[in-house]
């Protein structure tokens, strides 16, 4: 939580700052009236990490603090929309895979965790018990059939799931981050259900604290 | 005035399921529709016969080949609208000979045409104008029924062809076109899904993003300008917006821990739906760009995600898993009077139609197609009907046409079919799969 806290102190400026340069006028006086017309579509966005703030964890209340940086903005940014502020969790790719913690699976359309399961999660848990210097990120993954957006939400809730379920086992959910990939990362891309099974899972990664 | 809305009326009543919405609203009070659309549909033809000669060089050199490339775009709009047959003519026409048009507007009547486009072309400066007319060929006097000048770089000759286009149609049907719009979708790659723009008919494809992340759900928001998506780029799924005509950064939208996805602009542009987990489940919200205010919408503890707003912005029509498996429901926009709308299956993906009278939704029966019910939940019926899955679905502006993406033919790629399903055919995308189309409002 301290970690966070420092998170919190380095972000917000560059997110105010940000703000600044990125919040602009509901009608930019140089482009709206005289806009070319829209056959040649402006050159790819550039790298995120150049215009996009670093968002993060909303704290449990998030919606107030929508607001946060705005207050603390320049005049300017008063136009510009707020956003949400908070700590960062570490980014997916700082995670990395563990011989030590075990994928479960779910039934299809299904975000309950199976009695087989559940003691694959026991292990996984005894394992983070002993390694507490541990964080660890919880993917949640759906199969290809059902649409994108629902399969996001059905990976969300599997991920959530899984997590509760951990907590329920004594690990600190400040140790967990979760991650829905919906089914845009199949482990197994043939049509049929033993590979649909297979994708159906919540994978977990592990980053040193 | 005419009576035009009486006309259009009953061309309506004659094609039928053709027009789709295009009447439900008035005509704007500048449009007479001319006779002939009438008197061909009262003879039992599903199509206008237009004759479409090359244009005419009127001032200028014509290195570009305008004379004939801008015709041939503007027919190909016009068979894809579904409301004309086209006759092409390469002869070179007589623009100054009165008498020789006559003869040549003449033999086409004669040879079956009902209508006919000319273009008058002056070129320039870089700059290609066109005066189009159009011709009533049903009228025994030929007489005009339009004409109109229309001024494009020449480097946008196909936008100038597809604003022929659009023109001509509005003169028939009392609403513009569609040929000047565009779809943004995702080209796919192995474990990269950029947001991509092209034409409607395929045309110009070019990439909106190259994060070389998993890039989700394109929604324009309705002045044209901008698209929200959600992105990976950042490591968590964000939701995004960029403006695709602008040299302006990429907005972040909603950066809460869990989903941010699924974003549905308000037709009025100042709101976009969306579905958040930060309270602990997938739930809809509302936020307010302007202020960055969030307002939740929902309350339940299962899956809320995919909202589509009905056209006046006063519903919300979204998927849920409350029933037990994934259903369509509608609320209003506050998030109270929530009323089940499907039943039976797996249904997700409403999308409500512009002109207000159906939504159309992914039904899983085995493979995935796309159904149409109307928002009093009667009237359902099937769309598509394989092969393989259909899914997605998008409306043109007009509620006549839908792009979808579809795995018919190699991997995913993206279709157009009219509102009652007919007319399936592919779209060009170029280069591997194409998923989740988003057809632009008109462009400004």
């Amino acid at each position: 939580m301290r970690q966070r806290r420092g998170h919190l102190l380095l972000v917000l400026p560059l997110l105010v700052l940000t703000l600044f340069l990125v919040g602009c006028p509901k009608r930019p006086a140089t482009t709206a009236a005289s806009a070319p017309p829209p056959t040649a579509p402006a050159p790819a966005a550039p790298a995120p990490g150049a215009v996009a703030p670093a968002p993060g964890r909303a704290p449990a209340s998030a919606s107030a603090s929508a607001s946060a940086p705005a207050a603390a903005a320049p005049a300017p940014a008063a136009a510009a929309p707020a956003r949400p502020a908070a700590a960062t969790p570490p980014r997916p790719s700082e995670f990395s895979e563990s011989p030590n913690l075990k994928d479960i699976h779910f039934d299809f359309d299904k975000y309950d965790i199976r009695p087989g399961d559940a003691t694959i999660l026991d292990a996984n848990g005894a394992w983070l018990k002993q390694a507490a210097s541990n964080l660890v990120l919880i993917e949640g993954h759906a199969d290809e059939r059902g649409t994108n957006e629902y399969n996001l939400a059905l990976g969300e809730r599997r991920a959530k799931a899984t997590m509760n379920y951990l907590v329920s086992q004594g690990i600190q959910a400040s140790r967990m981050t979760i991650i829905s990939y919906g089914e845009e990362r199949p482990a197994c891309t043939d049509k049929n259900e033993s590979c649909w099974s297979k994708n159906r899972r919540a994978h977990f990664l592990v980053k040193a604290r | 005035m005419r009576e035009a809305g009486a006309l259009l009326a009953l061309v309506a009543a004659v094609l039928g399921v053709v027009m789709g919405g295009v009447l439900s609203s008035p005509p704007p009070a500048r449009s007479q529709a001319p006779d002939v659309l009438l008197n061909v549909m009262a003879s039992g033809a599903k199509r206008l016969n237009i004759f479409i000669p090359d244009f005419t060089v009127v001032a200028g050199t014509d290195t570009g080949g305008l004379a004939k490339r801008v015709p041939e775009v503007t027919s190909a709009d016009l068979k894809f609208s579904a409301l004309f047959s086209v006759v092409s003519d390469p002869t070179p026409l007589p623009a100054a000979d009165v008498e020789a048009l006559r003869q040549r507007w003449a033999g086409a009547a004669a040879a079956g045409a009902h209508a006919a486009l000319h273009g008058l072309l002056s070129l320039g400066g870089g700059r290609a104008t066109a005066e189009m007319r159009l011709y009533d060929l049903t009228s025994p006097e030929l007489r005009v029924i339009a004409s109109k000048k229309i001024e494009m770089p020449v480097a946008e000759a196909r936008r100038l062809a597809h604003k022929i286009a659009d023109e001509v149609v509005f003169q028939f049907t009392g609403e513009p076109g569609i040929a000047d719009t565009k779809i943004a979708y995702l080209a796919v790659r192995p474990g990269v899904k950029e947001l991509s723009l092209m034409d409607y008919d395929g045309a110009g494809p070019a990439p909106l993003t190259a994060n070389r992340s998993i890039n989700l759900s394109p929604s324009w928001s309705p002045d044209g300008r901008s698209v929200a998506f959600t992105s990976y780029m950042g490591g968590y799924p964000y939701l995004y917006r960029l403006f695709a005509f602008e040299r302006r950064p990429v907005q972040l939208l909603a950066g809460y821990l869990g989903i941010n996805t699924s974003p549905a602009w308000s037709p009025d542009g100042r709101s976009v739906a969306l579905t958040l987990s930060k309270d602990g489940n997938p739930e809809i919200y509302l936020l307010t760009v302007a202020t960055g205010a969030f307002r939740r919408l929902t309350t339940h503890s299962g899956i809320d995600t995919e909202p589509s707003w009905s056209p006046t912005g006063r519903e919300i029509a979204f998927t849920s898993d409350r029933a037990g498996t994934a259903q369509i429901f509608i609320m209003d926009a506050e998030g109270a009077n929530v009323r089940r709308l499907t039943s039976g299956g797996f249904n997700t993906q409403p999308r409500w139609s512009p002109k207000g009278d159906t939504i159309v939704y992914t039904s899983r029966r085995g493979n995935h197609d796309l159904w149409a019910v109307s928002p009093d939940g009667s009237n359902v019926r099937q769309l598509t009907a394989g092969p393989g899955d259909n899914e997605n679905a998008s409306w043109a502006p007009n509620g006549r046409h839908l792009a979808f993406h579809g795995s018919r033919l190699r991997g995913w790629r993206i279709f157009t079919m009219l509102a009652d399903g007919s007319e399936q055919q592919a779209a060009p995308t170029q280069g591997g799969e194409a998923t989740s189309p988003a057809w632009s409002p008109r462009l400004p």
